[in-house]
């Protein structure tokens, strides 16, 4: 999921502080489960607000709705009534989102109430982990599904660096060294002649040249605006 | 009577104290109350402070003799993640307390309650030699 985390809020303030009615909205999807932006979060980011306001003389109104996904545009038809009744949106949902109600609703002024920070699981209750990088070239078929460009500090595709000690990272030894993991993991898969492969430098293309990456599937395009 | 507000929130098993109760502390005391301390969420202390309590207490009974297991546990973190949220916008984290307290015991309780009462008096204290 895409894991995201609430902004600083006195940097929240700042993007509201010439509105005196906001709405804070939330998503039910990857910022609900990572318990960034959904229906809690915004509960509690709009009372936080109105409590700063309030005690800095400034009353604030808000209005909480959180949709089942910002990323669709058919989830967003309700901020059509909604903008009406506010000045402005803090949305809680990813960048995503964020972009989304922007390209929707031009008239809308809209601000991010998170920051998006990367594509992750979640091992235990409270923490998140990034696990992919989202770079469009997977190669983890080689790697025992582990990946090195996401859970590598260096990025190195034929690992591990000569920093690795004791299985730990370098950069940060509190974190295991994914090629170290790769090398054991493979070993017990019996799959070690995987590792004989040296790679070329990896092409970044697919990672986001040439702006932002679009995905079709034409069986299921209908009234397309492309 | 000081016009200072305290409201406690309270989970129903650790104690039926009533406002008669705290009738000493010389503030508006509001209790709450919860069928468990764990049902307190973060945004419960920060309504409060927007209903203008001055200082919010949370209940819960002693670790280990949660009703619900783990109740007063989550209530402890609970407590800590608003008291973050106080600090962002320039409230003291202080002005919540967690009380861990022996079920039924109001005595304990009330003591609880002062405490947490006194501490609002010291943040106050402090805000005036410094404004």
């Amino acid at each position: 999921m895409i894991i995201a985390e609430r902004k600083p809020i006195p940097r929240i303030l700042q993007m509201i502080e010439p509105f005196e009615r906001v709405a804070v909205i939330g998503c039910r999807g990857c910022v609900a489960i990572c318990s960034a932006g959904g229906d809690r979060e915004v509960e509690i980011l709009a009372s936080a607000l109105r409590l700063a306001r309030k005690r800095a003389g400034k009353p604030l109104e808000t209005i909480e709705e959180t949709f089942v996904r910002q990323c669709d545009p058919e989830y967003l038809a309700p901020l059509t009534d909604l903008k009406e009744k506010v000045e402005a949106v803090v949305s809680l949902a990813c960048g995503v989102g964020v972009n989304l109600v922007a390209d929707l609703h031009p008239d809308l002024k809209v601000y991010p109430g998170v920051d998006t920070s990367f594509y992750g699981a979640n091992p235990a209750l409270g923490e998140w982990e990034e696990k992919c990088r989202g770079c469009g070239d997977c190669i983890i078929d080689f790697t025992g599904g582990l990946c090195p460009i996401a859970r590598c500090a260096k990025n190195l595709l034929n690992g591990p660096c000569g920093g690795s000690q004791g299985g730990r990272c370098e950069i940060r030894p509190e974190v295991p060294c994914v090629w170290h993991q790769i090398y054991e993991r493979l070993k017990s898969r019996g799959e070690l002649e995987k590792l004989t492969q040296v790679w070329p430098a990896k092409n970044w293309i697919p990672a986001g040249h040439g702006g932002p990456r679009e995905r079709v599937r034409p069986d299921l395009q209908v009234n397309s605006k492309k | 009577m000081s016009e200072m507000k305290m409201v406690i929130l309270c989970c129903h098993y650790t104690n039926e104290a009533t406002k008669e109760d705290v009738a000493d502390i010389p503030a508006r005391v509001e209790i709450k109350r919860y069928p468990c301390s764990g049902r307190i969420e973060v945004v419960d202390i920060l309504r409060a402070f927007e209903d203008d309590a001055e200082a919010v207490m949370v209940a819960g009974c002693e670790k280990g003799s949660c009703h619900n297991h783990s109740g007063s546990s989550r209530a402890e973190k609970r407590v800590e993640a608003a008291r973050k949220i106080l600090e962002e916008i320039g409230l003291e984290p202080e002005r919540v307390q967690m009380a861990f307290v022996p079920r039924l015991d109001t005595g304990a309780f009330v003591e609880a309650a002062k405490k947490t009462f006194e501490t609002l008096l010291e943040i106050s204290r402090k805000g005036e030699s410094s404004s």
